[in-house]
């Protein structure tokens, strides 16, 4: 058991090298750092190493490191899964990827001397059991199932993607029952993880559980929190890598008072501001980098006299025709801020058309996995649909092009009137373009077929869109 | 212009010192074509396609720690600069513990140039953040199309939510150096600034203001139309002052540090 954990651990770390350890992990496995540390330092050598070579070495560190990624990266981009109660649902989309990804590094590779992958055959072979719970994981229908639940795990996708070949289900088929044991046993670390985080991390827990929000001055208590990000800086950082703190600016003042406090920058200590500020989470590194950060900031300005030297320019390097008195450097800077100003209110309007033309996306893709299900449950009466075959035939062809396209309506049923939806993704794109607004008034006729389950969908574009479920057949890019 | 191009061009432009912390683009659209080249011996294919989003993952993780790094500077640099305005008020201003208008002046001008500065660098980090996002939304088409999978949807939705790319504090610190400025700049400056817009000619040189500049047209470029213009292409920039930022001269950029 301990050896699974070991190789679960080792596996970890090599995400970890990547994307930084989980919060969880640091502070309840101590005593394992120092092994860890090893293994990682030479999980990142050997990966490194065998990443230059040749065709299975290569495949396996990769391979091996996108299993560790994944795994880190769901503890990376959602480190709210570990502050919060593991979840049932949390679970299984955390399973989910091992499900499927096992499958590409663990059956058939041959790993010649990858020290990562010797830690994990080895372990492997013996120790891993079948778990009749995963068994009810729908690997075999990758593109519905994780596609709506892996909003957690950005190497999920692809571990998906990949498992949609036939190959893949074959292998997804063959191997689940080796690939779940090593899952549970990562979880279970997980859930151990996330109890023992729990006692400790106190205020933070809230806090960070609400970062879904993404808005930092959003935070329920007036008092300070910050929010610990779990990632880390890339290896060039030395071999513990701790969580990145992402600090807001209430955070900072706290800071500033206990530094204070403390009297001044330059006689606080780490250790004595960190047990002043009482935030819950926020350890003496983070503590100590900005520390030192806040001294850099205030040294320069201390020696000479208000001004950066160095991040300031001379001021004759701006020049127009009057621009060279006094009022004329003003002036300048008053023409300097307009063009910020202005590059600063694009980028913002830009933001929220990238915001809206994914949600946009994700909507018609969440639509069309509906309504696929709502085809499948329909194959049963033929009676409904004249070409019972053809749509789901379609649908499940689709997948494969990376293009969007639109069905064409001889291919559905023909009783119902059919609007193109390509026409309607152009026509919300231009009012996009137009406008700038949020877009989507195209309306599509509804279908008077009996699918009546698949009209209620949970949308939030739901008042603007009548979409016709049978119509979308489309596949978002 | 493709997009590999203008993306060095934007770079080495506005911020040649960030060169590293950028979006690898031209090493994952190598990958990208590996990837679509490779013959279907499955692993070799799948290998390469899981290097790809080791490497996307990678250059996430770059993204978030530089992209906080910096945050984390400007929110000491702002507390710093407030309280710096403040001293200077409080000492040299006219109520101040020794009020003289000379060298008010003097450091107000000095404060003033250094706000400016620092407004345009953490615009150039929302630059930065908006930069490399849509860099990943376009090497993920190009892996869709190339491979036939669904990458890039799921994907680019979980890179909405990382760090680097939820800007709202930098924007927010931007907002409130925006007023900062209003509140210390005097007031009739404005007029003299529609003066100075008539002129035909300005010579930005080295500087925050160089760089910021060059961020924005570059921006206007590639959003001009495109020949993939899709539903999920922005639309072209629609900026006002078009003319009078086209009459910039560029001089060679500076890093910023």
């Amino acid at each position: 058991m301990e050896a699974e954990a070991q190789a679960a651990l080792s596996i970890q770390r090599s995400g970890a090298s990547n994307l930084g350890v989980s919060e969880g992990l640091s502070p309840s496995l101590p005593a394992m750092s120092t092994h860890l540390e090893e293994t990682n330092r030479d999980q990142q050598v050997s990966a490194k190493r065998e990443l230059m070579m040749g065709a299975s070495a290569t495949r396996s560190s990769s391979n091996c490191g996108v299993v560790g990624h994944i795994f880190s990266s769901s503890s990376g981009f959602t480190s709210d899964l570990h502050y919060s109660s593991s979840s049932p649902h949390e679970k299984h989309s955390r399973n989910a990827p091992f499900v499927s990804q096992a499958p590409t590094d663990v059956g058939s590779f041959p790993l010649p001397h990858s020290t990562m992958s010797s830690h994990y055959n080895k372990e492997n072979s013996g120790s891993w059991c079948t778990d009749p719970g995963f068994l009810d994981f729908p690997v075999s229908t990758p593109v519905q199932s994780s596609q709506v639940e892996s909003t957690d795990c950005s190497g999920i996708m692809t571990s998906e993607d990949l498992c949609k070949s036939n190959e893949w289900q074959e292998w997804a088929d063959q191997l689940i029952t080796d690939g779940c044991a090593l899952a549970s046993n990562w979880n279970e670390l997980l859930v151990d993880n996330v109890m023992d985080m729990e006692t400790e991390v106190g205020k933070p827990c809230t806090t960070i559980s609400e970062q879904k929000s993404q808005v930092h001055q959003q935070l329920p208590s007036p008092s300070v929190a910050g929010r610990i990000v779990v990632n880390s800086s890339s290896s060039a950082n030395n071999a513990p890598t701790k969580p990145r703190m992402r600090w807001t600016p209430e955070l900072h003042e706290a800071f500033v008072q206990a530094v204070d406090q403390l009297g001044g920058s330059e006689r606080a200590t780490p250790k004595g501001v960190l047990k002043l500020m009482k935030v819950e989470g926020l350890t003496i590194y983070h503590v100590k980098s900005h520390l030192q950060k806040y001294r850099t900031a205030r040294y320069i300005p201390e020696t000479s006299e208000g001004s950066l030297e160095k991040k300031t320019t001379p001021m004759e390097e701006i020049s127009s025709l009057d621009l060279k008195t006094g009022t004329g450097i003003t002036e300048a800077l008053r023409l300097q801020i307009e063009v910020q100003k202005r590059l600063h209110e694009q980028l913002e309007i830009q933001r929220n058309l990238q915001l809206q033309i994914e949600e946009q996306g994700r909507y018609l893709q969440m639509m069309f996995e509906k309504q696929k299900s709502g085809l499948d449950r329909l194959k049963v009466s033929p009676s409904n649909l004249e070409n019972p075959s053809t749509p789901s035939d379609a649908t499940a062809e689709l997948p494969a092009k990376g293009e969007p396209e639109a069905f064409q309506s001889d291919r559905v049923n023909p009783g119902t009137d059919t609007v193109n939806v390509k026409s309607m993704l152009e026509r919300s794109s231009d009012e996009m373009g137009g406008e700038q607004e949020t877009p989507i008034t195209a309306n599509l006729e509804k279908a008077d077929t009996g699918v009546s389950e698949s009209s209620s969908l949970p949308c939030p574009f739901r008042s603007a869109i009548n979409v016709n479920p049978l119509d979308i057949c489309l596949i978002i890019q | 212009m493709k997009f590999g191009k203008w993306l060095k061009q934007q770079i080495e432009e506005t911020l040649p010192a960030w060169r590293d912390k950028f979006l690898s683009y031209k090493q994952l659209k190598k990958l990208v074509r590996l990837i679509s080249l490779a013959e279907s011996p499955e692993f070799g294919k799948v290998d390469a396609e899981a290097e790809f989003v080791y490497l996307l993952n990678n250059e996430i993780d770059k993204f978030n720690a530089f992209f906080m790094e910096q945050e984390e500077d400007f929110i000491i640099r702002h507390k710093e600069l407030q309280q710096g305005i403040k001293r200077v008020i409080d000492t040299w201003g006219p109520n101040g513990t020794k009020p003289s208008e000379a060298e008010y002046i003097d450091e107000m001008a000095k404060v003033r140039k250094e706000i400016v500065d620092f407004h345009g660098e953490m615009v150039l980090l929302v630059n930065y953040s908006n930069v490399n996002y849509t860099g990943l939304g376009k090497i993920l088409k190009k892996y869709d199309k190339r491979t036939g999978r669904l990458l890039r949807l799921p994907f680019i939705q979980k890179v909405l939510q990382q760090p680097f790319f939820v800007t709202d504090l930098v924007s927010k610190l931007v907002k409130e150096c925006e007023n900062t400025i209003d509140e210390v700049f005097p007031v009739e400056v404005k007029e003299e600034i529609v003066k100075v817009q008539r002129e035909a000619i300005t010579v930005v040189g080295k500087g925050v203001f160089r760089n910021t500049v060059t961020a924005l047209l570059s921006m206007q470029e590639i959003r001009r139309g495109s020949s993939t213009y899709g539903h999920f292409s922005l639309p072209p920039l629609d900026l006002p002052d078009s003319d009078l930022i086209h009459s910039f001269q560029l001089n060679s950029p500076i890093p910023t540090v």
